[in-house]
């Protein structure tokens, strides 16, 4: 306990200075700004940024890159409340609710609420990160390459588990990016593999011209495709932002069972703040005394989801500064960002860098309190902004994207390779293929093919070391359990209701 | 290559193919797979109980093609949508900007490459205004510069070089 002050007390020393509060409150403004708006989200955005904060200290990138994150979380909330239209994939089920009570008159108390349970579930939240985070890099120390190898394919069956649509398909995209990341040179012997001699290739395909192909150019397509219609504004009247004691009183149960089942959802591999927001949402409207209320602007339909999702976003951060594994796709991300700054993600991060560690984990807390503070009165401006019409937006996010993906080699065969990817993943997506667990594939390949390698020549070549190691069996057990779980046709019914949207 | 292959065979008996998003899908899973295969072919592979370069990508390739088979064969399985129609107009003007801004951006320069790609970029979108795009493009260019070369100080040069 004492050491958990002791520790905060660094971490705050860290973030408290000028620059470190300057970055965090770039990376919250931003995160809401491309939460608002629809059809940019977190994962394409930190893609983006990721070039830019090359030229930052490492400290400072990584809690502004936090802060977009779990700013988009909250800034999604916005959108749905006000327009309708979720403005992040973890905001939809905020709609139902949210969207009701702003005809109703009572947008304001829906976004004070929004705000408020965000807060909380931020506060509680970044404590249960800052204390897992010592006893899981103990754990983490009993870790052979055979145990780091059996817990990256649990989490890796985690994402296929809890994402979206076809499990085969999610498991073969996995399989996909585990390849695509094999391009480039051995890292034992230094051979060229898979490059066909192209220079370019050598280096292997860069992480942010992957996952900008695959995310931001494939987005814009999709969303070309698509009519003007649905960026049409209900220009809800935002009076009277202050809930009342009953909003208060009724929200409150929700708020804490929302940011419990956040944070647990947020920790798992996988989970991540999607399925936690409708965890939340269909936890609430099943336990809830009057569930016919739920749909007709119920506030517990807003508070729930919204502290669910925020939770998740911060506990999601446990297992890569703990383990180095990246739970989700914008986790990935920060791998990435980690790796530009030449930090290795994992438990020695806590040792030999605690100023990052710690500095990070409180710039959350900072950065929700900011939240906060900047977004109950900049609502107006928020609104103001969904005006701009998406034929101007497209072309700049493209040349933002362009001389982003340019300025990381200076090669302009990044920017070519990303247009690759770009039309790949817009083929995924009409062939309802998830993008997500390739760029999931793609980050781990590498690490993965490391650790496979290790345990190998360690059990000298004897594959079932994999499951006689008492953790490393107990990790693919699980993985096996979830998958035959998951290919259940009962539970296979239920994930398809909880993704109805 | 089997995916062209197959195609037609395919599209002649679309009874049988009862999700073609399934089949297709699947289809172009292992033609990846076959093609790294042929790509990681001249790699060195297990050498005792280690590891060569080419065990790993050898490895996922082959699991790939196993579920790219299952994929291709719940195409004729199950029930699924019809394949959607691809949009044309907006990956190839997008693809085309993003050509030109490769293409220029070390000729010819930043100011070029940004505002010119800008401009293509527009025509991916039916709803483009040109007036307003260009006053947008001008006022992007502008911002670039100022982001990346002003105060990211990036080493881009900005004018074409003569």
């Amino acid at each position: 306990m004492h050491d958990l002050l002791g520790n905060l007390a660094l971490g705050f020393h860290v973030a408290a200075t000028p620059y470190n509060l300057l970055f965090c409150l770039i990376g919250a403004l931003v995160g809401t700004l491309i939460g608002v708006l629809p059809g940019i989200g977190s994962v394409a955005t930190i893609a983006m940024l990721l070039p830019i904060t090359f030229g930052l200290p490492p400290v400072g990138a990584l809690i502004m890159l936090a802060g977009i994150y779990y700013g988009a979380q909250y800034g999604g909330s916005t959108t749905s409340i006000l327009v309708n239209i979720p403005g992040e994939a973890t905001s939809v089920v905020t709609t139902l609710d949210g969207f009701q009570m702003a005809k109703q008159g009572r947008a304001g108390p829906a976004l004070a609420i929004a705000a408020i349970g965000s807060f909380f579930a931020g506060c509680v939240a970044t404590v249960l990160v800052a204390a897992l985070g010592a006893p899981l890099t103990s754990a983490a120390l009993l870790f052979g390459p055979a145990e780091y190898f059996s817990l990256m394919v649990l989490g890796l069956i985690f994402a296929v588990v809890l994402a979206k649509g076809s499990l085969i398909k999610a498991l073969a995209m996995i399989l996909a990016g585990l390849l695509m990341s094999m391009v480039g040179s051995d890292l034992e012997t230094g051979v060229g593999r898979m490059t066909f001699d192209v220079p370019e290739l050598s280096d292997g395909i860069g992480f942010v011209t992957v996952a900008m192909g695959v995310f931001g150019f494939a987005e814009i397509i999709r969303n070309l495709e698509g009519s003007a219609e649905d960026r049409s504004i209900v220009q809800a009247k935002v009076t009277g932002l202050m809930p009342t004691r009953k909003d208060l009183i009724d929200s409150a149960g929700a708020i804490g069972r929302g940011t419990i089942i956040g944070s647990i959802l947020g920790i798992l591999p996988g989970g991540g703040a999607v399925i936690a927001s409708f965890a939340a949402y269909t936890f609430e409207k099943r336990f809830a005394k009057r569930p016919e209320r739920f749909g007709n602007g119920a506030i517990e339909g807003v508070a729930a989801p919204e502290s669910a999702n925020n939770a998740a976003a911060q506990t999601a951060f446990i297992p890569l500064l703990t383990l180095g594994i990246p739970p989700n796709a914008v986790m990935a991300l920060m791998v990435g960002a980690m790796t530009i700054h030449g930090i290795v993600p994992g438990p020695q991060v806590m040792t030999k860098q605690p100023e990052l560690f710690w500095g990070m984990i409180t710039s959350m807390w900072l950065g929700n309190l900011m939240l906060v503070v900047i977004n109950l009165p900049l609502v107006g401006v928020w609104v103001s902004l969904l005006r701009v019409p998406y034929r101007l937006l497209y072309p700049a996010i493209l040349v933002f994207c362009y001389i982003g993906i340019y300025s990381i080699n200076n090669a302009p065969a990044d920017v070519v390779i990303a247009a690759v990817f770009g039309v790949l993943g817009y083929l995924l997506v009409k062939h309802e293929f998830e993008p997500a667990p390739l760029i999931l594939g793609f980050v781990l390949g590498p690490l993965m093919e490391e650790n496979l390698r290790r345990a190998m020549l360690i059990a000298r070549g004897d594959v079932t070391v994999f499951i006689t190691r008492p953790i490393s069996g107990t990790l693919i057990g699980i993985a096996v359990l979830l998958l035959v779980l998951a290919g259940l046709p009962m539970l296979r019914k239920r994930r398809e209701e909880v993704f109805v949207e | 290559m089997s995916d062209e292959a197959n195609a037609p065979t395919g599209a002649r008996s679309l009874g049988v193919i009862r999700n073609p998003q399934d089949f297709y899908g699947g289809l172009a899973l292992c033609a990846l797979s076959l093609f790294a295969f042929w790509a990681s072919d001249d790699l060195p592979g297990m050498r005792g109980f280690s590891f060569g370069p080419g065990t790993a990508p050898r490895i996922f390739a082959g699991v790939l093609l196993a579920f790219g088979v299952v994929i291709t064969a719940m195409g004729f399985l199950t029930q699924g949508k019809p394949l959607e129609r691809y949009a044309i107009r907006g990956p190839f003007w997008i693809t085309v900007s993003i050509i030109v801004f490769a293409n220029t951006v070390r000729p010819l320069g930043l100011v070029f490459a940004t505002f010119v790609s800008f401009m293509i970029s527009g025509l991916a979108s039916p709803e483009t205004r040109w007036v307003e795009t260009t006053i947008a493009g001008v006022l992007m260019t502008a911002l670039c510069v100022l982001l990346f070369v002003q105060l990211l100080a990036l080493p881009f040069q900005l004018w074409p070089r003569f």
